[in-house]
């Protein structure tokens, strides 16, 4: 009888922790669903950067409850101390940047000491040494068979004001630790990543006399003009086999949204309005968009197929919703929740879905815009500002992880990743 | 009694293996050496020589010049108000008589984001060029850019300043 009482225990226990959450409103994940792992350091030049690196890699991912202490032991030993025996992993590195980097992780399991991971990654530079520990912790993510999260070995690129009618496009690591400056002089805006592995761009240039949009591969230097056009010309999206663009542009001396065939090098009129429509993404299965159109007097988010006039309004609340993302059919939007005509307004992010109604909040303080989807559409990167200091800021949908990395460069114009 | 522990055993067990997340044993089968998915080193483009507009220097481009007389608007307008009259018709006079085609630059305050900022400039620019062409001005010699909230001509912050840079420049093509 007493057994029967122990599995009727555990069996309430484990209903009402899988049945009784709404997901929607869950706030973190359970402690007890994340692996509890600590991070031992054998560099011979240890650094908190790089300590702090792993640890917002393995926070990010929604899969591992990370130690803050900052351990240090021999990359190569076996042995474990005591009070690491309450983790269910350890992961073991070393870091040495004296000729490149070189970075040599182990994963051991705590119980036993039994090795789960072994390997070494090197690149024959410095500056890019937060790429081989998103690297490193995104094998042994794929290791451990949780959903993927190579995302956090991607390129941010974006655009930022440098002078009154000068920018700069700049190359990041997710957390901001790697930046390199790549398109220098001039006005250069609205940086867009051209493919799914990142080896082209497209931005929009001011050289000529009416704004032109340019194509450049990162690696090689080449470059090629796509489109230009009075008025303005943005790329707001890129179809997911990288032939199609939707385009904010205005041959009229109207900005509308347009779809661009870079195969035909021909363009369709997707939306036809006298005020203001931009900010085209497509959603669901690229046959339809999302959009901010001022059709209502005010900015706000609407949907539309590409090929019919039907449009439909996406959100319902908020004094001006002026930028969104989207991913399948999922939308992010940043909606402004004060009136004031100068400065200090709160504006938020809301996640919603272009088939259903649900809305939820992603954010409730500060002034959080430039709602981005990450590729495989699990996170979203935004920037933060709160009094004068800004961050770059990723919340993780699935697990409710949210990060906030300082921010120490110039007004960003525009951000892609 | 044997048969109550069996049961319970297996229907705790069943439990436990569904919440773990254990990995699998892979010991010695990842022990490579590989950097190669970083990349490899990316571009540093430097496009000065060029700049917007059609050269001079950057003084220029932050004010109308060529006789021209820049149109300011209210904060989230882009309609002319009637207290720019007097500056249109300096524009009108000035559009009707030039040769060569007249650049007409929307631009914005700070407080706006991303592409929304550049589409409300052009809707500024756009103002200013209907009125023009209403006014006897040829639509064919005018072009429209918008610089959105990127050309400041002030950095203050203050309301005076957010004033003068919700404007549309206006200036010849050279």
């Amino acid at each position: 009888m007493q057994y029967l009482f122990v599995v009727l225990l555990a069996m309430n226990l484990f209903t009402s922790t899988l049945f009784a959450v709404d997901a929607r409103l869950k706030i973190e994940k359970d402690v007890e669903q994340r692996v509890r792992i600590a991070l031992v350091d054998g560099s011979t030049d240890q650094s908190s950067k790089v300590f702090n690196i792993f640890l917002s890699d393995l926070k990010i991912s929604g899969h591992f409850l990370a130690d803050t202490v900052h351990h240090q032991g021999d990359v190569s030993s076996n042995m474990l101390p005591p009070t690491l025996k309450s983790q269910e992993y350890v992961l073991r590195y070393s870091l040495n940047q004296q000729s490149g980097t070189e970075l040599n992780v182990r994963l051991l399991k705590s119980s036993d000491g039994t090795q789960l991971f072994k390997k070494s990654y090197s690149i024959p530079t410095t500056d890019k040494m937060p790429f081989l520990i998103h690297k490193a912790i995104s094998d042994i993510n794929d290791m451990m068979q949780y959903p993927d999260i190579s995302w956090i070995t991607r390129y941010v690129v974006y655009a930022v004001y440098s002078a009154p009618g000068l920018s700069e496009i700049r190359l990041a690591d997710y957390t901001f630790n790697y930046k390199k400056t790549i398109i220098r002089g001039g006005l250069n805006l609205f940086p867009k990543w051209a493919d799914k592995d990142q080896r082209s761009l497209y931005y929009t240039s001011y050289k000529g006399t009416v704004p032109a949009l340019y194509k450049l591969n990162i690696y090689n230097g080449s470059k090629e003009e796509i489109v230009s056009s009075d008025g303005m010309l943005v790329c707001s999206d890129v179809n997911s086999n990288g032939t199609k663009l939707l385009l904010t542009m205005a041959p009229e001396g109207q900005a509308d949204i347009y779809e661009y065939n870079l195969g035909s090098r021909s363009k369709t009129r997707v939306t036809d309005f006298k005020g203001i429509d931009v900010n085209g993404k497509y959603v669901d299965d690229e046959n339809s968009i999302v959009f901010i159109s001022n059709r209502l007097g005010y900015a706000n988010v609407f949907k539309k197929s590409i090929h019919s006039p039907a449009t439909s309004q996406v959100v319902y609340h908020g004094r001006n919703n002026n930028a969104c993302d989207a991913h399948g059919g999922k939308i992010v939007y940043s909606s402004r929740e004060s009136n004031n005509a100068f400065g200090g307004n709160t504006f938020n992010l809301y996640l919603t879905s272009s088939g259903s109604s649900d809305t939820r909040p992603l954010t409730t303080t500060g002034t959080n815009q430039f709602p981005r989807f990450s590729s495989d559409g699990s996170t979203v990167l935004f920037l933060k500002q709160s009094g004068r200091s800004s961050s770059i800021g990723y919340i993780n949908l699935t697990s409710q992880q949210s990060l906030l990395f300082p921010f120490n460069d110039r007004k960003i114009q525009s951000i892609d990743w | 009694m044997t048969q109550k522990l069996l049961i319970a055993g297996t229907v705790l067990s069943l439990l436990l293996s569904g919440c773990g997340q254990n990995a699998p044993e892979l010991d010695g089968k990842n022990n490579i050496t590989d950097g190669s998915d970083i990349g490899g080193d990316t571009v540093s483009i430097d496009e000065n020589g060029g700049g917007y507009g059609s050269g001079g220097s950057m003084g220029n481009y932050n004010s109308s010049s060529d006789g021209f007389r820049s149109v300011y608007f209210g904060f989230g307008d882009y309609t002319i108000s009637p207290n720019m009259e007097s500056n249109m018709n300096t524009n009108v006079k000035v559009g009707s008589s030039a040769s060569a085609k007249i650049k007409i630059e929307g631009n914005c305050d700070e407080f706006g984001t991303d592409e929304y900022n550049y589409a409300l400039g052009l809707k500024r620019a756009k103002a200013v060029k209907d009125s023009l062409a209403a006014q006897g001005v040829s639509s064919s010699k005018m072009v429209l850019v918008s610089f959105g909230e990127s050309s400041p001509v002030c950095t203050e912050p203050s309301d005076t300043c957010y004033d003068r840079n919700r404007r549309v420049d206006l200036r010849l093509v050279k």
